[in-house]
């Protein structure tokens, strides 16, 4: 264990730990778009900047990604000094000129001041800013379906040959972590669409209502070792025959102490 | 445009087994076909094991792989800055009006391909265009329908 400062305020760390998780785990609040706890952090959003420092460094302090950055011991860390908020605006500023449309973007840099970009507004853009969260979850979900193409100005989340990916089992992963709601996916008629991909949905065996797909149910069934018979009811059925199941137990319970 | 992919083959033995040669591989089937096929992407996902996203990311990553077939002759118009200010817009303007694609674009008889690049390392020589593999310096629009004569 070692001990970091955060916001003048001395915090126990494991050596080597992302600043970021200390971070959140004081429950500071530090804007982040690229992040999420079940990838490896790629530093891609940078608005989880925040100053650090030490005593031996001669008021001499840096500005770092806390995603990317290990924590040692003694660091002085500051996470909403006066130049990393700016740093943030700045950069919140660019990110509203290229996504003004955003309502996510819109809202974040308001909370940083930013109500209106000084720069260009990109009126025909799109609302992906390449955090890249999308592949690396479908990647860490094992499917591989979907990367980044293309580099500069054309860079954007495609799947190969852009056409209907044969990895995607319809899982919807990317489009329920994508921090700007940009991914597209269609759920109609018990069916389901995303990335010009058709799927067809399990309906639950009670009620009817569709759960998952078809396609993620037997790979979840297969990989996971789940019986696939789980998936053909819904959370909802699941829960009530719950109830039914604790209720005769304790009622077997009773019957057995009296 | 059908292909014979046996080659693929020679190409994939020459390499070990791993993402490691992804782009070598890359490299040679852009050498062999003058493009990245679909075709051939797909089983150097295969056999290298990657996943096809992955080689479709490094594929289209490079300026030098292109994914769509290209003509016999590539010409490149080079749009530097000495030869911008040289007239390099002139010639690229005629080849497209004689050629009748656009930069980027490829004839229909899969002769020419007309490519913009900037600078090719020979400014003195400006305004250049490269046809194939030679450079030729000093081009004046009345030349270019020399330069691609072989149409
Ligand atoms: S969270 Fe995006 S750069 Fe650190
Ligand atoms: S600018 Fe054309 S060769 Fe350098």
């Amino acid at each position: 264990m070692i001990h970091i400062t955060i916001n003048g305020k001395v915090v126990q760390a494991k050596d080597g730990e992302m600043l970021l998780t200390v971070i959140r785990r004081e429950k500071i609040d530090v804007p982040t778009l690229c992040h999420h706890e079940a990838v490896e952090p790629s530093g891609a959003c940078r608005l989880c900047m925040v100053e650090i420092t030490k005593p031996e460094w001669d008021g001499w302090c840096d500005y770092v990604t806390s995603c990317l950055y290990p924590a040692a011991d003694g660091l002085i860390v500051n996470t909403h000094a006066k130049k990393v908020n700016e740093l943030r605006s700045s950069i919140l500023d660019m990110y509203l000129a290229r996504h003004p449309k955003s309502p996510e973007i819109r809202q974040l840099a308001a909370e940083y001041g930013v109500l209106k970009t000084q720069f260009e507004e990109v009126v025909d853009g799109d609302n992906c800013i390449l955090c890249g969260i999308c592949t690396r979850i479908c990647d860490t979900m094992g499917f591989h379906a979907i990367s980044m193409v293309g580099r500069g100005h054309g860079k954007e989340v495609a799947p190969p040959l852009n056409m209907a990916p044969t990895a995607c089992v319809g899982c919807l992963s990317c489009a329920k972590n994508c921090p700007t709601n940009y991914i597209e996916y269609n759920m109609e008629n018990g069916g389901l669409t995303i990335w010009k991909k058709d799927f067809e949905m399990v309906a639950c065996t009670e009620c009817g209502k569709t759960t998952i797909t078809k396609e993620f149910a037997e790979y979840l069934s297969k990989n996971r070792d789940i019986n696939i018979d789980y998936f053909r009811k819904c959370d909802e059925c699941h829960r009530k025959e719950l109830a039914g199941t604790m209720g005769r137990i304790s009622n077997w319970d009773r019957e057995a102490r009296s | 445009m059908k292909h014979n992919f046996e080659n693929l083959h020679t190409i994939f033995d020459k390499y070990p087994k791993s993402q490691e040669s992804l782009i070598a591989i890359l490299q040679d089937i852009q050498k062999e076909y003058q493009y990245l096929p679909c075709e051939a992407l797909e089983q150097t996902s295969e056999v290298l094991d990657v996943p096809l996203s992955t080689v479709f990311s490094v594929s289209t990553f490079y300026n030098s792989f292109s994914l769509t077939a290209k003509g016999e002759k590539i010409i490149k118009v080079c749009t530097g800055t000495a030869c911008h200010i040289r007239g390099a817009k002139l010639l690229q303007d005629q080849l497209e009006t004689h050629l009748k694609i656009k930069a980027g674009e490829t004839t229909e008889d899969m002769k020419f391909t007309l490519e913009v690049v900037a600078c090719v390392g020979a400014c003195a020589m400006a305004p250049v265009v490269v046809v194939g593999d030679k450079y030729h310096g000093s081009v004046k629009v009345s030349r270019v329908k020399k330069l691609v004569k072989a149409k």
